[in-house]
């Protein structure tokens, strides 16, 4: 297999839009292209991530409209969709049509609109990648899910909901340092503590928000990447699903996917936790940040809440999470987020991201996960 | 056996009528909630129905404040994990227990609920 690099990312500022998906994807696209100093002519394929434009935009079939609106409309285009998830699968498939040699340089990202949309809207648009059958008629909804693994997990090994408001304080402070966030303003424990439930022992300011944007990055092979200035280079990126139910998950305080994803790519890059510098993960609630520190590796079953709490995760830290502000503070456009995690992981790996940056990082690591804890996508980058 | 013996149609049939049904794989004896295919365990495709009791205790639980559209008039409500006494979890709706006595290992006993204009997995007091 050939080695893989990225060599441009773009990201469009998140938030609230007036343009589509497909506008606001081609814009980061084109951002992507001008970072990446290539010929539009060279890219070969696009691969494009969207979740919910069939309920928010009556717009289906959205990957040729995005590569129309970029004005490379006749390159071969695939759309996928594995909730929010869904563009760091569209990454590892890009990835692997590089490695094999099919293709040199791909195109991939995602986008998502949905404030266009009432929040009880969006909040049943998001439901919809949950089951259909047993899950949404019982009332299930995402935060919903994430109570469910917050309460086993505060069951099991003394979490707290401080430690939870912990996570949401931090990811907005990091959130300050980046003019492409949502919310780019401080919160205190007692803002986050004293908000209202939306699914006990979940409240207001433990949950990501909807979020409009695009992100896209230009991908290559080593070959192509060679003549570029700051080749970031995919070292693993690996998958792991888990059963779609809610009441088939084995220990509800762990997400297993998470695991094998992990293990999954630190061997593929012949890299352990402690080889990572800086990390980007799925913060959709904080909970699942803490679940996450601890499923990665980074800390030990029933420690990722102390983790939070001792600041080790914070800019400064033993390990800085989310340095981007995270899907907490930076926002989460559900298609766009996977390679906007990346591109973030990139900035920081080339030395770019300003006040954020974690000073001498080498090695990166991205974790997306998707729907019920179901989908979940692990990736490590290093720099020459 | 060539085709699945329970579909999500008769599973909802059956539990309106207050009778839960599970599934246990003919070959290695796993009990599951339908439908499958193939058995998880062993990937055989031996199903049998099981009538299940019912009983069970809560495994997590949340309470839910923000519904999705056209289901605000039903918040707050609580939505649980349920252990059966089978072995076998099952996701449903809290009716007819207060929120402040809800805890994990609390007993609770299946019932159908008309939920959305759908069948729903309810669960209520032992």
């Amino acid at each position: 297999m050939r080695r893989v690099a990225v060599i441009g990312v773009g990201v469009t500022k998140f938030g609230k839009h007036d343009r589509t998906s497909a506008e606001l994807f081609a814009q980061a696209a084109a951002d992507a292209i001008l970072d990446a100093d290539i010929a539009p002519t060279s890219i070969q394929a696009l691969y494009f991530g969207n979740v919910t434009g069939g309920e928010t935009e009556r717009q289906l079939h959205m990957a040729p409209l995005a590569a129309t609106l970029l004005g490379l409309p006749t390159i071969p285009t695939t759309r996928f969709e594995n909730a929010c998830a869904t563009s760091h699968v569209a990454f590892r498939h890009a990835v692997m049509e590089i490695a094999s040699g099919v293709s040199d340089v791909v195109l991939v990202g995602g986008a998502e609109r949905v404030l266009n949309v009432p929040t009880e809207s969006a909040t049943e648009f998001f439901a919809y990648c949950s089951d259909a059958s047993l899950e949404q008629p019982a009332g299930l909804t995402f935060p919903g899910v994430f109570a469910l693994v917050a309460r086993a997990h505060m069951d099991k090994y003394g979490t707290t909901e401080e430690q939870m408001a912990h996570v949401a304080v931090k990811n907005h402070r990091h959130g300050t340092l980046n003019p492409k966030a949502q919310f780019q303003k401080e919160i205190s424990l007692e803002t986050v503590l004293k908000s209202a439930y939306v699914a006990d022992p979940l409240k207001l300011f433990d949950c990501c928000p909807f979020t409009d944007g695009g992100a896209a990055l230009v991908l290559a092979s080593e070959e192509v990447a060679r003549k570029h200035r700051k080749p970031i280079w995919v070292l693993g990126s690996h998958a792991a699903t888990d059963t779609m139910f809610v009441h088939e998950k084995r220990d509800l305080s762990r997400v297993t996917a998470t695991e094998r994803a992990a293990q999954g790519a630190y061997r593929q890059a012949g890299k352990t936790p402690a080889d990572v510098d800086v990390v980007e993960l799925h913060d959709c609630f904080t909970i699942a940040e803490i679940v996450a520190t601890e499923g990665l590796g980074f800390f030990e079953p029933g420690t990722g809440g102390l983790a939070a709490e001792k600041g080790w995760t914070s800019l400064g830290g033993k390990l800085p999470v989310n340095p981007s502000g995270g899907l907490k503070a930076k926002g989460h456009p559900i298609g766009a987020t996977g390679a906007a995690q990346i591109a973030e992981i990139v900035t920081q790996l080339r030395g770019e991201a300003g006040k954020r940056q974690v000073e001498g990082a080498s090695t990166g690591l991205t974790h997306t996960l998707g729907g019920n804890t179901a989908t979940v996508l692990v990736s490590l980058f290093g720099r020459d | 056996m060539t085709e699945r013996v329970i579909h999500l149609k008769d599973f909802f049939e059956e539990a309106r009528a207050g009778r839960l049904t599970g599934i246990r794989c003919g070959h290695c004896g796993a009990l599951a909630i339908p439908p499958k295919e193939l058995c998880e365990q062993c990937h055989q495709r031996q199903w049998q129905p099981v009538p299940l009791e019912g009983a069970g205790t809560v495994v997590s639980f949340t309470v839910i404040r923000v519904a999705p559209r056209g289901r605000s008039a039903e918040v707050p409500y609580a939505v649980a994990v349920v252990r059966l006494t089978e072995g076998v979890s099952l996701l449903g709706r809290v009716v007819d227990i207060p929120f402040d006595a809800l805890k994990a290992g609390l007993p609770v006993r299946f019932r159908p609920i008309e939920l959305d204009g759908r069948t729903a997995i309810g669960f209520g007091p032992a």
